[in-house]
C-alpha cells in the first residue's frame, strides 16, 4: 500500500516557566492512502500533539520540535516555513475540530465560510465556489443547502454545524483529513450520524483520515488500524482487530477492560490506578509501569523497544520479550482472545 | 421493593413562562426513586434530564407539579431552616470538577462548607478531622487539604467534588454527569468509587448521563427522557435486553461499542415522532407494561406492546 504519510522518531518540547514539557517522546507511524487510523490515549498522551503538530498549529514560541521528521510527498513538514505551510494546510492536510461550536467564525456567513479555503487554493471564480460549497453542503446531507448558505452558525444545531465543517475541511478534497474527537461534544445520536457521514465521504474520495478519540466505541466503528499512545509515545498499533482482540500492552489491556461492555455483570470495573505521568519529568523506563501490574524491574530500569507480533502488530512492552514470563492478562481481555485466531487463547471458530 | 424515598409527580419545569420562547424543558413527568438504589437518567442533551434533576433538588422552583421527599413537598413555602432541613439530606455533584469548585477556596474550606452551614462541627479541630477523613473516604490524602483546586488533575476534582456532597452526610445524591469530563481510565475509578461509598453508606442516586454503557453498569433502573417527557423507565437488564419505546431502541442502537465485529454489522435505527400517529387529545401516559417497566404510550400501543411482551 502506498504510503501517504510518514511521522519518523518525532519528539517535541514545550518551553514552559516549569520547565521542559516533553509532550512526545519519539513517534513513529505510517499513514497508508485511503485508511483510517484512530489514535487513542487519555488526555496528556500527545495525541493531539502528535496532529497538531502535523499541521504546525502549534504555537512557535513555546513548541519545539527536537527530532525527527514528517515526510508528506517528499517533504519534511517540520522544515517548512509559515508560508509554504499554508498551502498545504485546508488543501492537502485539514482538520476537523472537537468542538463545532467554536471551530466556526460565529460572524460570517457558513457559505462564505465553505468557500473561503476553495478561493485560497484553487484558482476558481466565486460563482463557482458558491456551486462547489452547495454541492458539497448536499455531500454532507443539509437540507436545502441553497437557502443555508446565507445562514450564520447560530441558526444551526450542534450536528449539523459539525457537518458543514466537515463540508469545509473536504472542500480542497484533501489527501488527508485529521479529525481530533469531532464527535466528543455530540449525541451518540448524532455522533452515529457523523461517523456514518465520514465513512461514507471517505469511500468517495479516497481520503485518508487520522481519527483522534478517547473512545474506544468510536474507535471500534471507524478505525481500519489503532494507534494507542501514551506518556507521549506510542505503546502499541495494529488493525482494529488486533489491538481490540488481540492486545499485547498492559496499558491497551487496561483501557479496554475499564469500559463497562453492556454485558458487564455486577462485578467490580476495572480502574487503571494512579495518574497519568507528569511529562515535565517523565519516569525512566517505561512510562506506564508505575501504574501497572505487571511491571517488572526492567521496567523502571530501561524503556522497551518494539517488539513485532506481525507484519502489522507492534507493541513495546518488556512482557514480549523472550526471557519475559508468561503473565495471564486480565479476564475480559482474554475473553476477547478467545476470538482471535492467533492469539494464545483461541478457542477456534466457534461461533 | 424497598420503600420511596422520592416520589417525583407530574414535575414541569417551563423557562420565559408567558413570553414567546417558552421552553418546556421538563413537560410533566412522574416517577419515584427507591431507597438505596441508583437511578439512571439519561437522554441527548436538551431533552431536559439536567433540568429534572436541578428542579428535584430545588436549584429552580418547579413550574408544576411535586417532589415529596420521604413524603414531604420539597418545593412550596419554606422556612429557612425547612429548607436547609432538606439541603442536608440531598446533596449534588457536579459535571465540570474545574467550573463546580471555587478557586479562591482551599480545599479544606470547599470541603467544609457545609459543615459550617449546617452547624455540624464543635470545634475547628473537629472541622479539620471530618474534612481529613472525607478525604481519606474518597481516595486522596490530608495533604491536600492545603492546596487550591487547580492543584488537582480532573480525576481528583471530580473526588473533591463527591467530598463536598458526602460532608453533610445525605440520604440522596444527584450525580450530574459526573465522569463526562473524565478520562476513560479515570472513569472507572470514579464510579467504582461512587459504588463503594453507596454500599458503605446505604447512598441513594439519581444518575444523570448520556454515556449508555456505564449507566447500565452503575444503575439499578433507568429512565430515558426524550423532550422534556419520559418515554421509558424500566430495570436496567430489561431496557437493555427488551427497548420498547421507538427512541429508547433508537438510542440503544446508537451507542459504539468497543467491539469492531459488532460495530461492522450494526443496525442504526433512527426514531421519528410522527410514527406514534397519535390522534388529537388522544391520553398518552407512563403505563406499565411488564412488571416495573413503564412506557410511554397510549391505549391502542400499550395493548399492542402488552400482546408483544406476552410472546415473548
Amino acid at each position: 500500500m502506498e504510503k501517504i504519510l510518514q511521522v519518523k522518531d518525532l519528539e517535541l518540547s514545550f518551553n514552559t516557566f516549569g520547565g521542559e514539557v516533553k509532550a512526545i517522546r519519539g513517534v513513529n507511524f505510517d499513514l497508508y492512502k485511503g485508511e483510517t487510523l484512530a489514535i487513542v490515549g487519555e488526555s496528556g498522551s500527545g495525541k493531539s500533539v502528535t496532529t497538531k503538530s502535523i499541521m504546525r498549529l502549534l504555537p512557535e514560541s513555546s513548541a519545539e520540535f527536537k527530532n525527527g521528521e514528517i515526510l508528506f510527498g517528499g517533504r519534511d513538514l517540520t522544515k517548512l516555513s509559515d508560508k509554504e505551510m499554508q498551502k498545504i494546510r485546508g488543501k492537502d492536510i485539514s482538520m476537523i475540530f472537537q468542538d463545532p461550536m467554536t471551530s466556526l467564525n460565529p460572524t460570517m456567513p457558513i457559505g462564505r465560510q465553505i468557500t473561503e479555503p476553495l478561493l485560497k487554493h484553487q484558482k476558481i471564480s466565486k460563482s463557482e465556489a458558491r456551486k462547489v460549497a452547495i454541492d458539497l453542503l448536499r455531500l454532507v446531507g443539509m437540507p436545502k443547502p441553497e437557502l443555508r448558505m446565507k445562514q450564520y452558525p447560530h441558526q444551526f444545531s450542534g450536528g449539523q454545524r459539525q457537518r458543514i465543517v466537515i463540508a469545509i475541511s473536504l472542500a480542497c478534497n484533501p489527501q488527508i483529513l485529521i479529525a481530533d474527537e469531532p464527535t466528543t461534544a455530540l449525541d451518540v445520536t448524532i455522533q452515529a450520524q457523523i461517523l456514518e457521514l465520514m465513512k461514507d465521504l471517505q469511500k468517495k474520495i479516497d481520503t485518508s483520515i487520522i481519527f483522534i478519540t478517547h473512545d474506544l466505541g468510536v474507535v471500534a466503528n471507524v478505525a481500519d488500524r489503532v494507534a494507542v499512545m501514551y506518556g507521549g509515545k506510542i505503546v502499541e498499533i495494529g488493525t482494529v482487530d488486533e489491538i481490540f482482540y488481540n492486545p499485547q500492552h498492559p496499558y491497551t489491556w487496561g483501557l479496554l477492560s475499564s469500559m463497562p461492555s453492556l454485558d458487564t455483570e455486577d462485578a467490580k470495573l476495572y480502574a487503571i490506578p494512579g495518574t497519568p505521568p507528569d511529562l515535565l519529568d517523565p519516569p525512566k523506563g517505561d512510562a506506564f509501569a508505575l501504574r501497572s501490574e505487571y511491571a517488572m524491574k526492567i521496567d523502571m530500569e530501561m524503556d522497551p523497544p518494539f517488539f513485532k507480533i506481525t507484519d502489522t502488530h507492534m507493541a513495546a512492552t518488556w512482557l514480549l520479550h523472550p526471557d519475559a514470563p508468561q503473565v495471564e492478562p486480565p479476564v475480559s481481555v482474554i475473553e476477547r482472545m478467545k476470538k482471535f485466531p492467533g492469539s494464545r487463547y483461541y478457542e477456534g471458530s466457534a461461533n | 421493593m424497598a420503600e420511596k424515598l422520592l416520589e417525583i409527580k407530574n414535575l414541569k419545569q417551563h423557562f420565559n413562562v408567558g413570553k414567546a420562547n417558552e421552553v418546556k424543558a421538563v413537560d410533566g413527568i412522574s416517577f419515584d426513586i427507591y431507597k438505596g438504589e441508583t437511578l439512571g437518567l439519561v437522554g441527548e442533551s436538551g431533552c431536559g434530564k439536567s433540568t429534572t434533576g436541578r428542579s428535584i433538588i430545588r436549584l429552580y422552583d418547579a413550574t408544576d407539579g411535586e417532589v415529596l421527599y420521604e413524603g414531604e413537598n420539597v418545593h412550596g413555602k419554606k422556612s429557612k431552616k425547612d429548607l436547609k432541613k432538606f439541603n442536608r439530606k440531598m446533596q449534588m455533584i457536579f459535571q465540570d470538577p474545574y467550573a463546580s469548585l471555587n478557586q479562591r477556596m482551599k480545599v479544606m474550606d470547599i470541603i467544609a462548607e457545609g459543615i459550617d452551614i449546617h452547624g455540624l462541627a464543635k470545634n475547628s479541630k473537629e472541622r479539620e478531622q471530618m474534612v481529613f477523613s472525607l478525604l481519606e473516604t474518597v481516595g486522596l490524602n490530608k495533604e491536600h487539604a492545603n492546596r487550591y483546586p487547580h492543584e488537582f488533575s480532573g480525576g481528583q476534582r471530580q473526588r473533591l467534588g463527591i467530598a463536598r456532597a458526602l460532608a453533610v452526610d445525605p440520604d440522596f445524591i444527584i450525580a450530574d454527569e459526573p465522569i463526562s469530563a473524565l478520562d476513560v481510565s479515570i472513569q472507572a475509578q470514579v464510579v467504582n468509587l461512587l459504588k463503594d461509598l453507596q454500599k458503605e453508606k446505604g447512598l441513594t442516586y439519581l444518575f444523570i448521563a448520556h454515556d449508555l454503557s456505564m449507566v447500565k453498569y452503575i444503575s439499578d433502573r433507568i429512565a430515558v427522557m426524550y423532550f422534556g417527557r419520559m418515554v421509558e423507565l424500566a430495570p436496567a437488564e430489561d431496557l437493555y435486553n427488551n427497548p420498547m419505546h421507538p427512541y429508547t431502541q433508537s438510542l440503544l442502537s446508537a451507542i459504539p461499542l468497543p467491539d469492531p465485529n459488532y460495530e461492522r454489522n450494526r443496525v442504526r435505527k433512527s426514531y421519528d415522532p410522527a410514527t406514534h400517529n397519535y390522534a388529537e387529545g388522544e391520553d398518552v401516559r407512563m403505563r406499565e407494561i411488564t412488571p416495573g417497566h413503564f412506557v410511554d404510550c397510549s391505549e391502542r400501543e400499550f395493548e399492542a406492546l402488552k400482546a408483544g411482551s406476552l410472546k415473548v
